[in-house]
């Protein structure tokens, strides 16, 4: 059986993960489902648009099946809304019950500092996997269905890039939480490091003599490797997943060292 | 030839873990360079009940929640049960039951729901036990704890603190919100908790509700301890005004030297004053004259406890100059 903490902060959360989840599900399947209505469209904006904006957005090409998922589901709007649920949720694992107040009966419970923060990063981290791989588990039936030509394990590929790249910003989101216990600066910093990291794999990509600054951005093990194109790049998901194991275990052990709500 | 002896220290730690429920020694907590709590040292045995008494910002808090381990002392240590707030905090809070001061509840659940979380968490705490004091608060559990009101918050929060009979309960301003009522009913759970063995330390600045359920009251005022005392030695050593009504005028001059007797008015044959401590003096003194009558109020908490305050280093002189 879960421990009962697990299970009370999905009942808690369960309003916002409904409604990150059915967000998050319509964009995938709107977007996808109009592939062939958007090609008229999607030329159009091909050409209106200056190759240094396309390569600025992540926009390789819009005719592709594989151009086209880049630059619907796995550019911005995409991790941009997983990424603004990761870091809600992480929020909500400790900084927000500290501000509240209601951390104080959670942990009068018989459960060690440590447990407590384990129990809500995996609460959180759980829930937040579900949503992160909702577009991947929706691309693995539309895309048969409306039968855009792109291999299927490539498809598989970027969708768990996306997961891996929530997991190591809800980390960060989730050891600033457990830090500061200061919601203001879960959503500050994590959401500023998620537009910093977005723009050094833009610049990374498009400026002469820059192109290391992508090397310090989680985007660029997401999507910089073109899993749409080239597949699987098991390193490049491994170094993500570490990024946010790190960070999360890095905020247990800071949790279990300060006072709570100061 | 080889004697045993038990160390000194083993002896003392038998007898630690058997019949003191709470310890702490020079219990210190500094925010930065505001002071929480001060050279706390407080013994509280099994079995009894302590009020812990100050006004707001004394450090009362504070030193729940440093028993609690949401803080980590700045100096000294408190151990709970014989045991290490911080290393042990798993074991010690199923033995634990805690009212925070501030109650607010995590989610959006039924009362019902919550106290199930709670039960669970606990390791499993049989329902009767949670509807038998549910019962006793008369509080409804179908509905959901965000929208009610102060009082029966403070009901579930006193209904989850009891509920799966611990060892321990640490209560912060627990009658806070409670009508009159509830707070009979909740002095009476103090005090079936007491006669079960439970130790419970709670901590007030309602003085009427210690004097009714506790042993000893310890008292904080600026973050130190003032006082430690059995609650009818309190009431001994209790600050009383009297007054007395004498045939013929007398001369305040006579009383006023007297020991414990202060703020001396005399308005003809009637003498009105305060007596800290023992009355004997003044009844000797008065004694040499006719007396027609006396009054002397009952000894109230309320008084001794505001004496701690003014007849404290430092407050004197204020309160003094004021009166």
């Amino acid at each position: 059986m879960l421990p009962a903490l697990v299970r009370k902060t999905w009942r808690d959360d369960r309003l916002a993960l409904t409604g990150w989840a059915s967000g998050v599900a319509a964009f995938t399947a709107i977007y996808t489902s109009f592939y062939s209505q958007f090609q008229g469209a999607a030329e159009l904006k091909q050409d209106a648009l200056p190759q240094g904006m396309l390569d600025f957005l992540g926009i390789a090409d819009m005719l592709s099946p594989a151009g086209y998922l880049q630059a619907t589901i796995f550019s911005l709007v995409g991790p941009l809304l997983v990424l603004m649920c990761a870091i809600t949720l992480a929020a909500r694992t400790i900084a927000r019950p500290e501000e509240d107040g209601g951390m104080e009966l959670m942990l009068a419970n018989p459960v060690s500092r440590a447990a407590f923060a384990w129990q809500r990063a995996v609460a959180a981290g759980s829930a937040l996997t579900g949503i992160a791989a909702i577009p991947g588990l929706l691309l693995m039936i539309i895309v048969p269905w409306i039968g855009m030509d792109i291999p299927l394990s490539n498809v598989a590929a970027a969708s768990a890039g996306l997961v891996a790249m929530v997991w190591s910003f809800a980390g960060v989101a989730f050891l600033v939480g457990a830090a500061t216990g200061k919601r203001a600066a879960v959503l500050g910093i994590t959401g500023g490091l998620a537009v910093a990291a977005y723009m050094a794999n833009a610049i990374g990509g498009m400026l002469d003599g820059w192109h290391w600054v992508r090397w310090l951005s989680p985007f660029h093990y997401f999507i910089g490797t073109d899993p749409l194109h080239t597949g699987w790049h098991p390193a490049e998901l491994l170094t993500l997943v570490l990024l946010g194991a790190v960070t999360t275990t890095a905020g247990v052990i800071v949790f279990d060292r300060r006072d709570i709500g100061v | 030839m080889l004697t045993w002896m038990p160390s000194r220290k083993a002896r003392d730690d038998v007898g630690m873990t058997s019949d003191i429920a709470l310890l702490t020694e020079d219990l210190t907590k500094f925010y930065g360079q505001r002071r929480g709590i001060e050279g706390l040292s407080l013994e509280v045995r099994a079995g009894e009940v302590v009020g812990f008494l100050g006004p707001n910002g004394a450090g009362k808090t504070t030193t729940i929640r440093l028993l609690l381990d949401f803080l980590r002392p700045t100096r000294g240590h408190a151990t709970v049960l014989g045991l290490d707030p911080r290393r042990d905090k798993a074991a010690l809070h199923r033995q634990i039951g805690y009212l925070p001061g501030e109650l607010v509840f995590p989610g959006r659940d039924k009362a019902e729901d919550l106290l199930r979380f709670f039960a669970a968490a606990r390791g499993g705490v049989a329902w009767s036990q949670v509807t038998e004091f549910a019962e006793r608060l008369d509080l409804d559990l179908s509905r959901s704890v965000r929208t009610m009101s102060k009082g029966n918050k403070q009901k579930v929060g006193l209904v989850q603190a009891f509920m799966h009979r611990p060892a321990v309960l640490v209560l912060d301003e627990p009658t806070s919100g409670l009508d009159p009522l509830m707070q009979q009913e909740f002095l009476a759970m103090v005090r079936d908790a007491s006669l079960a063995g439970q130790t419970v330390f709670m901590s007030s600045h309602v003085l009427a509700e210690v004097q009714q359920a506790a042993d000893r009251v310890a008292i904080v005022r600026d973050g130190q301890l003032a006082a430690v005392q059995r609650v009818e030695s309190l009431g001994k050593r209790a600050v009383r005004a009297v007054e007395i009504h004498f045939d013929d005028p007398v001369d305040p001059a006579e009383f006023s030297v007297l020991p414990g007797v202060s703020d001396v008015v005399v308005s003809g044959p009637v003498l009105k004053c305060t007596v800290d401590g023992r009355i004997d003096p003044l009844i000797k003194a008065a004694a040499r004259h006719e007396v027609v009558d006396m009054l002397s109020a009952e000894p109230d908490l309320e008084e001794t406890f505001l004496s701690f305050y003014y007849h404290g280093e430092g407050a004197g002189d204020a309160s003094r100059a004021g009166a």
